[in-house]
This record gives C-alpha cells, structure tokens and sequence, in this order.
C-alpha cells in the first residue's frame, strides 16, 4: 500500500490539504487579529487584498512555518507563513512583487524561513524586472533564532536592495513598526508612505536603545511619522490609515515602468495641452521678494490639477510633485517661497537630488519652476556642509538624461539658478516669465561687493548706493539673457503649460550616451 | 506657551502683532529679511501674544525664539 492509499486516496488528501491552507490563511488566530484591528491596523492579507487588482495576488510560500534552530520547541500551528505573506500579482494590470509581514504572527519578526521566502521573490523581482513593495509591520529580526555568531551569515537583503536600485521601483510601506536594522528597507526604497501613529522606524528600537545607551524613549518618539516625514527625512508621505496608505502605493507605482528599460506609462488626457491659466497674476505677486505658494502653480500646470507630492512636510522649501503633462508622467522640481523664501538649505538639496535621481533612473522627464534666491548663505549652513549637499544636487542633475524643461518663474539667483536646471545644466528648453531676474545676485549684494570704495568715499554714500543700486538691477532683465540667447525664449505665463509640454513631446526621443565610467564619485 | 521661532537666520524688518494681541494659526507675527526675500515669521498655534523678544532692525538667529504665543 502507497502512503497516498494508506491516508484515504487523492480526495482525502485533497481536503487534508486544504485544510492545512484554511490553517494557514488564519495567520495568527481571531484573537490576534482582533488585537491588530483595535490597533487601527488592517491584516496583512487584507492589505494584500487592498492593493492588487481583485483576484490576481499568487501566493508562494503558504506552507512555509518557523523551524527552531537551536532544539527548541518548532511551532508550525504558531507561525503560519512564518510571519510573511509573499508573492505577485497586478497593480493596475501591472505585475508587481510584494512581501507583507503579518504581525499577528509572531509580531512579523523575520525568521529564518520566511527571509529565505523574502530573499526568493526580491530575485523574483530582479530577474523579471518587475517593482517590489514591501508591507512592512515587523518587530524586526526574529532574536530567538538571530542571536549569537551565526548573525556573520546575515545582511544579504540590504546589498540585493542595491542591486535592485534604479532597475525596478522599490516601494516600502511603513504600516506598524520596523526596528532595528530592517529599517535599511525603507532607507534603500525608492517611495516610503507611513502611517501617522501606528508605524515606526529606528535602527535601534526603544528597548535596544536603552539596553546600549540608556537614553528612554519609544518606538512613536524615536521613529514615528512625526519624525520621519517632518525632519529626518526617511518618509515620504504622512498617511492617515493604512487604507490611505495603500492607495499611496498604488498612485506612486501608477507614474513609473515596471523597470529601467521600459517608458513612463502614459495616460489618455483630456486636459488639453494648451489651455491658458489666466490667473498667474493674481497668484504671483510681482515684488519679487513677496512669498506666495508655488503649490497652486504646480496645481494648475499639471493634468486636471492632480498633484502627488513626495516629502511634501520635509524641506518645504522645495516641492518635488509626480505629475502628469498631457498624460506623460513627469517629475516637477519646483521653489517654494512660501517656506524660507524658497532657498536652498541641505535638506532641499538633499530632497531634490534624490528626487531627480528617481525620475531620471525610471525615464519620466523634470521639470524645473524657478524662483529661487539662491542657497542660504552663513555659518550656520557651512557647518552643515551645505557645499556637499549643493553639490550633490549639482551632480543629480548634471547626471540626467531624461527630457529637462525648466521654466523661470521670477527669481534665478546664484547657484540656486544652477542646481535648478539653468543653461548648463542642458535643458532641452529654458524660459522666463517677463519679469524673471537671472543674475549672480541681487542688486543691493552686487553694489556691496563691487561699489563699496565708491559708495562710502561718496558725499551722500546712501543716495549713493540707492543709484548704483538702481543701475545695476537695470542689467538683471530677461529680455538680456534672451538677447544672447542664453535662455530659449520669454513667454507669456498664461502659455507656461503648453511651453512645457511642447518641450517634453518635442524631446521623447532624446538619447544622451556619458563618456564611460564605472560610476561617478556623487558628494553625500 | 508656544515659543515662536525663526526659520532662518536674517534680519528682522518688521513686527506687525503687538503683545496682548489675538492671533490665529497661521498667523504672520513679524517679516524677517533675509535672502533678498521678505520671509513671513507665523505662529503654529492660535492665542495671545504674550511675549516679543526681538526689535526691528536686530539680526536673529535659525532657531532663535522671537516671540511666545499662549
């Protein structure tokens, strides 16, 4: 008698079979579950659901349990899955990889079966060329079976994630904590949502910290979306719910390929390309130095007024935007007056760098708006290396080849003028507004620095300078710079979204080959 | 008590909120010159003026408190 005979024929062990399924689709039991809704927290099957188009997730790895290590009790019943939900399905008919940890099992921690699981699709992901998102709720690595030496094996996921980087989008949604070192998976993603209260990252969670330094804290302190999305940067977008959070997801992966070698995915637009904005006037002040938000600028600029921000409460006084331009995905990389007069400190830098760098990595063209007074200048922001940081916005868009179009709005100062996309920075169209002013600086600072003996020696050194002054801002004109043919073209503000999109449309088959290198040596 | 703070250093060119005054969020309490950008310093929260702790004309500091709104 064959085993199959002796356990009651295929029907038999067919139902023996999917009851070990229903087994394991349960996750961590009802109670659990519970506990993770009263969290405010969805299952990660529910998220798995959310996020694919209805009926197309394939799972691998179901049967997949924790196994000890060290002769300790195995617990399959305890850990179905081992803690993590992997496999692939479609995004808006798109095939996309996704591993989501469910913190009904063993709080998510990564153990040895479920990261061999993980490790499978990430190649998954990679050979196929297709993006991988990440549901992360995990108390991190699972310590029972991680700690001691055998940890000298360890750390491959982060060198595969570099790998991946710029070959297929990475996605890694912060829906519950992520301690200690796996928060290098949101640092090495390409987009990173968090949920506002429930998510949380740290290299270090709260009880490490206070078994290594004895600093008290929690994970919501240290790691919460109050930090990440607000000062350090890490996040990208602060979501209410893990629903919203999801839907980020699916919005962020909407403006990319599925991979490097493959174009932007456009749209049918109905909004027409060259509709006028007539009310520029009322929304930018003419006195260059009053602020007013660049956001409802970008608003009216892009397909139907949608606008998805990324990092839009970190370095505000930059807007980095996905949009849509007669439905060609593009990259908006704009000033914003409203936050620091729109200069550049190494936060803006750091944001727009990195932010050209995705673009250029996934072929959707930028955008630059300028109105920008240049980078802060002082001793505060030299001992912050902002020499560095500007540089590496510097580097990012003297490093991109997709189509550039940039646009000056008002202000074009200094360097500011540079790392926003000027003339040598090889756009493939460079306007001004009538009464952009382009110049190394302003006019007083220019008077100061050229005309200091002749100003003081004067009889009346005010009225002085206030002609000097006055002379030289008769030299910072757009119609000068346009004169030599610096910049493309002056046009009428009420044409500035059909002068960009002629522009991207009039650059699709742009190729730019580099002199070869291993790579360049990018300032950090 | 909110300690309302500069954003960037720079100088201060005007106040225009005087203490005891009400103010909502959002508010612009003084304008800070710097950049050759007239900046707007606002208070985060809704209240009274209760302090100002800067002058016109003064250079002040990243992160230096200007006023105090309660």
């Amino acid at each position: 008698m064959t085993v199959a005979e002796a356990k009651g024929g295929l029907d038999a062990l067919a139902r023996d079979l999917h009851s070990r399924r229903e087994k394991a689709l349960a996750m961590g039991g009802e109670e659990r579950i519970q506990k993770q809704h009263e969290r405010g927290k969805l299952t990660a099957r529910e998220r798995i659901d959310m996020l694919f188009d209805a009926g197309t997730f394939r799972e691998f790895g179901l049967l997949a349990h924790q196994h000890s290590m060290t002769g300790g009790p195995t617990e399959p019943d305890r850990t179905p899955a081992d803690g993590v939900v992997t496999g692939e399905g479609l995004i808006d008919g798109r095939r996309v990889y996704c591993a989501a940890y469910d913190f009904t099992v063993m709080a998510g921690s990564m153990g040895m079966v479920g990261e061999q699981k993980v490790a499978r699709l990430r190649h998954r992901a990679l050979l196929n060329r297709l993006p991988m998102v990440w549901l992360l709720d995990s108390a991190g690595a699972r310590i029972q079976e991680a700690a001691g030496s055998t940890f000298a094996g360890s750390g491959a996921l982060f060198y595969e994630q570099v790998q991946m980087s710029g070959v297929v989008p990475q996605v890694a949604a912060m829906l519950g904590p992520c301690a200690a070192g796996t928060a290098y998976i949101p640092g090495l993603a390409d987009f990173v949502p968090m949920v506002k209260g429930t998510s949380s990252m740290a290299l270090g969670g709260a009880r490490l910290v206070k078994a290594a330094t004895g600093e008290e804290t929690t994970d919501h302190d240290m790691g919460g979306s109050q930090v990440h999305c607000y000062i350090s940067g890490v996040g990208d977008l602060e979501v209410d719910d893990d629903d919203a959070c999801i839907a980020a997801v699916r919005e962020f992966l909407s403006f990319l390929p599925s991979n490097n070698r493959e174009p932007a995915p456009v749209r049918a637009a109905v909004d027409p390309p060259d509709r006028r904005i007539d009310d520029f006037a009322k929304l930018v002040p003419t006195n260059a130095r009053a602020a007013y938000d660049m956001r409802k600028v970008v608003r009216r600029l892009a397909d139907d007024g949608e606008v998805f921000e990324l990092k839009p409460t970190f370095a505000r006084n930059i807007i980095t935007a996905l949009v849509r331009f007669a439905g060609q995905p593009s990259g908006v990389v704009a000033s914003q007056p409203m936050f620091k007069g729109g200069a550049l400190d190494i936060d803006a830098a750091d944001k727009a760098a990195r932010f050209i760098w995705l673009c250029d990595a996934f072929n959707v063209p930028l955008v630059f708006l300028q109105d920008v007074p240049g980078f802060i200048v002082g001793t505060e922001v030299e001992r912050q290396g902002i020499i560095r940081h500007g540089a590496k916005m510097l580097f990012a868009v003297s490093e991109a080849t997709v189509p550039k179009v940039t646009v000056v709005l008002r202000k074009a100062y200094g360097a500011g003028y540079y790392v926003m996309c000027g003339r040598g920075y090889q756009p493939d169209a460079l306007a001004a507004w009538p009464g952009a002013e382009i110049s190394v600086m302003g006019p007083e600072g220019a008077v100061d620095i050229i005309f200091n003996k002749q100003v003081a020696a004067a009889e009346d050194p005010v009225a002085a300078r206030a002609e000097f002054v006055e002379t030289v801002r008769r030299t910072i004109d757009p119609y000068i710079a346009a004169s030599w043919a610096f910049i493309d073209d002056v046009i009428d503000p009420a044409d500035t979204r059909r002068y960009i999109i002629d522009a991207l449309q009039a650059a699709t088959t742009k190729k730019q080959r580099r002199a070869w290198r291993k790579h360049g040596v990018p300032p950090v | 008590m909110t300690e309302v703070k500069a954003e960037l250093v720079g100088n201060l060119w005007k106040i225009v909120v005087e203490v005891g005054q009400q103010v909502e969020e959002d508010d612009t309490l003084m304008i800070l010159e710097s950049m050759k950008m007239e900046i707007p310093i606002t208070t985060p929260v809704a209240g009274t003026v209760t302090e100002i702790r800067v002058a016109e004309g003064e250079v002040v500091q990243e992160g230096q408190t200007v006023a105090v709104v309660e």
